[in-house]
């Protein structure tokens, strides 16, 4: 046992001073979290807003003018051009100056005066599906809004009718269900806590596979593995201490970017701190583990390296870190179970935002632990066959 | 001066070719990602795990229920008997649950309003503000359906959409035309970097120093190798698009083509500024896959529209070639729209190419020979 920890300790601190040596490692491994994770959760909003309405007002009267007035006192819509005819509107969208456009047909007044339902057209530039349909959503509200304002009244009384009602939301008539959301765990609906958990994640698990495979290649490739081949130190003893520096500066890393979550963002943590670190470790021994790995299999630094960027994004697309893994396809979901970063979003959002209790939070935990050990006993076995 | 050019490129060339795995995962790193990328990344939600809670239990509750069961956003989950809504949610079971009052039909057939609760996980706020919104519409059209406190009501005018470009509302088909310029950028400049990483590590650099080729001739000659491996992954990648996403052969395919050049350009240039700037390859990844991958991914408007991008940093989308180039394919591709609406875009890769590339050439040049 002795012998043992003599060993480990000598190796362990010539890593250590190999990697003091390497400012350039430590730079890369200190400062993503912080300026990944404030410029991200800043950036990231994906709600929808300031949309460039276009109208084609081909009627011209009072009527269509007050069409306009209340659709466009949704604050989502700017109106960036009236038009008197579709053409210069049409193209508009397509040099992308507009992203939607309504068209009020030329007899909108009378068809209203009569009694019957005007039509009115919308033009949207749908490639984003999922702007268009939030648009679609805005609209549609409006005109519920628009109806229910004129609709019950005269016409000729309408405007002032609506000016009086302006003041509140047309109340639901009697009888009426009302729903009523309830936003928990993020009353203020604050869209970086979302990001921030996510990235935070990501960057643990990635920088540990990038860093790991980076050094135990290095050794390779400059030819000084065959002289640690050679000491009586044992495979598995030498990769504890080829990783254990790398494992530290993750843990570090991973406190550091919870830190910067709650000093600039008020990321709440309302769960049990020590979970996320356990979770934390883990998931550093697997993406070390996953780095070992790679680095076996390749010959220099530029294939792991490669190959390490090849693994990689399909686990960070999969996790659900970014998008919802309820909206992938079936076979994606079921794929993102074999995932294990997937398990430490549940348990960092779990601890963050939710306290969640234990039973909901040791399924991942057992998971991803799992994945841990099994991951990196199996790059120690890789790593000993060279 | 091309002589030298295309000796240089060769030379880049017979090396390359030498690594099996690289030119495996060239061909198969577009294919992978591109079906990852294109359909996994979907903010509209679907299948919502939705835990209910019918303190009722009458026709009308269930008829309520069933509105939501209807709706393919929410999904009906079960739950035990006894475990309260908050710690059904806090473990995960559902995303929302909903919670309908005792009394509710009676409540309802009296004129009283009798209000039904959804409770939301808003850990993803933007699913979750989308969610109350699909809630509203849904509670709306059972007011309708079921005649409950809605007068008979005129409608005055009526909404007609025309969903250009996109009629299903598709999301693999946008994301898929990002996905293409994703994974335009993401390999040829690795590649750019880690060829010029290498000669610094390995000390070959110091040759091209001492060489007879200029600078510009050197950088010119190493990138035309890697923008040409660029264009056969775009053609791979497109032949997947159009099996995948929906691609179509655009009518005027000038300004893609032109424009796929500028972009592997501008995407090797930097790899290789990259690969000069630091001198050691691992730093050189780690520098692409920050500056071009993950800021490409957040900020080119391949996930979230640009104009959500505070103004504060929402110059930084404007100097990243992908933002410029996701552009441009999704005029060509899906709108089918030519030269004069995907101009600017265009000269603004140029711009950003030649910038890449001059930079190169600064960096180059401090520490050539001068003969």
């Amino acid at each position: 046992m002795g012998a043992f920890i003599r060993r480990y300790l000598a190796l362990a601190t010539k890593e250590i001073q190999q990697l003091r040596r390497n400012p350039g490692l430590l730079i890369q491994l200190m400062i993503p979290p912080t300026i990944v994770l404030i410029i991200f959760g800043f950036a990231l909003n994906p709600r929808v807003r300031d949309l460039r309405l276009g109208v084609v007002d081909q009627n011209f009267t009072v009527e269509s003018r007050d069409f306009i007035d209340a659709l466009t006192q949704n604050v989502n819509f700017n109106v960036t051009r009236v038009y008197s005819s579709i053409g210069p509107a049409e193209n508009a969208l397509k040099s992308l100056d507009l992203d939607l456009f309504l068209v009020i047909p030329q007899d909108f007044d009378r068809i209203v005066k009569r009694g019957q339902t005007a039509s009115i057209q919308v033009v949207i530039d749908a490639v984003d599906a999922n702007t268009a349909q939030i648009a679609q959503g805005y609209l549609q509200r409006a005109m519920e809004d628009y109806n229910t304002s004129t609709g019950a009244v005269p016409v000729a009384e309408s405007r002032l009718r609506r000016v009086l009602s302006r003041s509140t939301h047309p109340a639901p008539p009697p009888g009426a269900v009302e729903v009523r959301p309830a936003y928990i765990y993020n009353p203020g609906l604050v869209t970086a806590w979302h990001y921030v958990t996510g990235v935070m994640s990501i960057i643990m698990f990635i920088n540990a596979s990038l860093v790991a495979s980076a050094l135990a290649v290095k050794e390779k490739e400059t030819g000084t593995i065959e002289q640690l081949l050679m000491t009586p130190a044992q495979t598995g003893e030498m990769l504890l201490a080829k990783t254990t520096p790398v494992f530290v500066l993750m843990m570090v890393v991973m406190f550091v970017a919870l830190g910067t979550g709650v000093l600039v963002f008020d990321l709440p943590v309302r769960g049990a701190v020590w979970m996320f670190a356990v979770s934390g470790a883990c998931a550093a021994l697997a993406g070390i583990g996953i780095g070992v790995m790679v680095a076996t299999v390749s010959k220099s630094q530029q294939q792991a390296q490669l190959l390490t960027f090849c693994v990689n994004p399909p686990i960070t697309l999969l996790s659900g870190a970014t998008s919802p893994i309820e909206n992938m396809p079936e076979f994606f979901q079921k794929l993102s179970y074999m995932d294990p970063l997937r398990y430490l979003v549940t348990i960092v959002r779990g601890v963050t935002l939710k306290d969640a209790p234990w039973s909901a939070l040791w399924p991942s935990l057992v998971i991803l632990s799992a994945f841990a050990v099994v991951l990196f006993s199996f790059s120690a076995w890789r790593f000993r066959k060279q | 001066m091309t002589k030298k050019i295309l000796a240089q490129a060769m030379k880049e060339w017979r090396l390359f070719r030498r690594d099996k795995l690289l030119i495996v995962l060239a061909v198969l790193m577009p294919l992978i990602f591109m079906s990852l990328a294109g359909l996994t990344s979907s903010l509209r939600l679907r299948n919502v795990k939705l835990l209910v809670y019918d303190y009722d239990n009458t026709p009308l509750s269930r008829t309520y229920i069933e509105t939501y069961g209807a709706a393919i956003t929410f999904r009906l989950v079960s739950h035990e008997i006894n475990e309260s809504p908050e710690s059904a949610l806090a473990s995960g079971l559902g995303r929302a649950a909903l919670i309908i009052p005792q009394n509710f039909e009676r409540d309802a057939r009296r004129g009283s309003e009798p209000i039904v609760q959804l409770m939301i996980d808003a850990t993803d706020s933007n699913a979750a503000t989308a969610l109350g919104n699909m809630a509203q519409g849904l509670n709306a059209s059972f007011g309708r359906n079921s005649g409950l406190g809605w007068t008979a009501q005129r409608q005055l005018a009526k909404l007609d959409n025309r969903l250009w470009y996109n009629p299903g509302l598709s999301n693999p088909i946008y994301f898929g035309t990002g996905a293409l310029g994703m994974m335009l950028i993401i390999f040829p400049a690795l590649l750019g970097a880690l060829a010029t990483a290498k000669e610094y590590e390995m000390g070959t650099i110091i040759q091209a120093y001492a060489s007879s080729l200029t600078a510009a001739q050197w950088i010119a000659g190493k990138a035309l190798v890697y923008v040409l491996i660029g264009v056969v992954e775009f053609v791979i990648c497109f032949v997947l698009g159009m099996a995948a996403f929906g691609y179509h052969i655009p009518s005027d395919p000038s300004v893609l083509l032109v424009a796929t050049l500028f972009y592997l350009f501008a995407g090797v240039f930097f790899g290789m500024m990259m690969g000069n700037a630091t001198g050691s390859q691992s730093a050189a990844i780690q520098g692409v896959q920050m500056g071009s991958f993950l800021l490409s991914l957040l900020l080119s408007g391949y996930l979230f529209a640009i104009a959500n991008i505070p103004v504060q940093i929402r110059w930084f989308s404007s100097v990243l070639p992908a933002t410029h180039y996701i552009q441009i394919v999704r005029n060509s591709i899906l709108r089918d729209v030519g030269w004069s609406t995907s101009f600017r875009p265009l000269i603004a890769l140029f711009v950003l190419a030649f910038s890449f590339f001059a930079m190169n050439v600064i960096q180059m040049r401090k520490m050539q020979f001068k003969g």
